[in-house]
């Protein structure tokens, strides 16, 4: 008699999608199995975010070992689960280059890989599931949300590395034809970003301790406070991989 | 054939994997009687459902407190909790430090200057060593 009304109480019952419930109804409803669930095809196959360089035309690749990428606008902000909130902002259009072809399939075989991963010209050398802690508090997350990081300049393993090429300005010297309408401001060139997959989750908001800063005038006896209190979001990297080169021809 | 031991990959790590959001409950607590409540006795009728429903992987507790001031306190997966007392304040204010409660990890509030990333994973590329570098490599003569 109980167990029939639980089953009919199961079956009635309108649950929310399982990571939308808490730790323990998840551990009740689903079973344990500490599998993440396999990626919607959508989040596997597009959805660049790049938020921390809004605008870059393209740069043509310097050197064979690596080639920057066609970045076009990429300005919608969030990725959420289940299907990427942005359009593909890559259209991957050049091709790889030899040693690429060779050396590739090297480093995705040695596995524990790092990344060097600007956010907003900033470097920070990460690993899975190293925690980030912005400098910043990004608009327009809500934990939960995870973000593609694809502005790389190093990718490696223990003994191989792929870095990108030389900067845009050493690009100046190249025959116009060649360089297409590359930016020469940049100082920064990216590894190819259909190269690897580096994707972060956004835990939440911290906080610094509250400063205090005394400002004083001459000649009075008022000392004003100056309260500041900054608010950081905290990143943790989910999954970085190097991608098969079956999965980079099959992007383009 | 030997019996190996087996042994562990990876740490488990929240949001490796699985995401869990580290806020699990937040109480709201609030007085029938003091004025100091009136923004959260409305915000509790007006706001909260749509937050609750929002937010659906926080259990919500309501309790009245009488004669004290309102607070807000949430508990956190690692065991600390945190309250704010939200007395005087209209019902948007009280949304932010709800979104605010919701959005912390429950640690202490530090300030970290020098190093923003965290890792419990050693290093990829190892420790340089003379003994093993190759020769155009070596700045030390051994």
């Amino acid at each position: 008699m109980l167990s029939r009304t639980v089953r009919r109480a199961l079956q009635d019952a309108n649950l929310p999608p399982t990571y939308l419930l808490p730790f323990r109804a998840r551990l009740s409803t689903v079973g344990h199995t500490i599998d993440p669930e396999p990626v919607p095809e959508p989040l596997l196959n597009s959805a660049h975010i790049s938020r921390q360089t809004p605008t870059r035309p393209y740069t043509p690749p310097v050197s064979r070992q690596s080639s920057t990428q066609p970045a076009e606008t990429a300005t919608q902000p969030t990725a959420a689960l289940p299907a990427p909130t942005s359009t593909s902002p890559s259209t991957p259009t050049t091709p790889l280059s030899d040693s690429i072809k060779d050396l590739l399939p090297l480093l995705r075989s040695q596995t524990p890989h790092y990344i060097t991963a600007h956010l907003h010209g900033r470097p920070y050398l990460l690993t899975q599931g190293d925690t980030l802690r912005l400098p910043f508090l990004m608009p327009g997350v809500q934990p939960g949300d995870i973000l593609r990081l694809n502005r790389a300049s190093v990718v490696g393993s223990r003994d191989y590395t792929l870095k990108a090429g030389a900067p845009a300005a050493s690009v100046a010297s190249l025959p116009k034809e060649e360089l297409g309408h590359a930016d020469i401001r940049a100082k920064q060139s990216y590894v190819d970003e259909r190269l690897f997959v580096c994707r972060a989750v956004v835990m939440g908001v911290e906080a610094e301790p509250m400063r205090i800063k005394e400002k004083t005038k001459q000649r009075q006896r008022h000392v004003r406070q100056v309260k500041s209190k900054h608010k950081f979001t905290v990143l943790r990297v989910q999954e970085l991989r190097v991608r098969s080169l079956e999965e980079v021809e099959g992007l383009a | 054939m030997p019996l190996t031991a087996l042994r562990t990959v990876s740490k488990p790590q929240n949001g490796v994997g699985a995401f869990i959001l580290q806020c699990k409950r937040l109480d709201f607590h609030y007085c029938d009687w003091a004025g100091s409540s009136r923004g959260m006795n409305s915000f509790l009728k007006g706001t909260l459902p749509a937050f609750a429903k929002a937010n659906p992987q926080i259990e919500i507790t309501v309790s009245p407190r009488p004669t004290k001031h309102p607070v807000i306190r949430g508990h956190y997966i690692n065991g600390r909790e945190k309250a704010i007392c939200v007395r005087k304040m209209d019902p948007n204010q009280i949304l932010q430090k709800a979104e605010l409660l919701r959005d912390a990890s429950g640690e202490k509030l530090r300030r970290e200057v020098r190093r923003p990333v965290k890792s419990l994973n050693e290093s990829v590329r190892g420790i340089w060593s003379p003994f093993h570098a190759p020769i155009e490599e070596k700045r030390w003569k051994i």
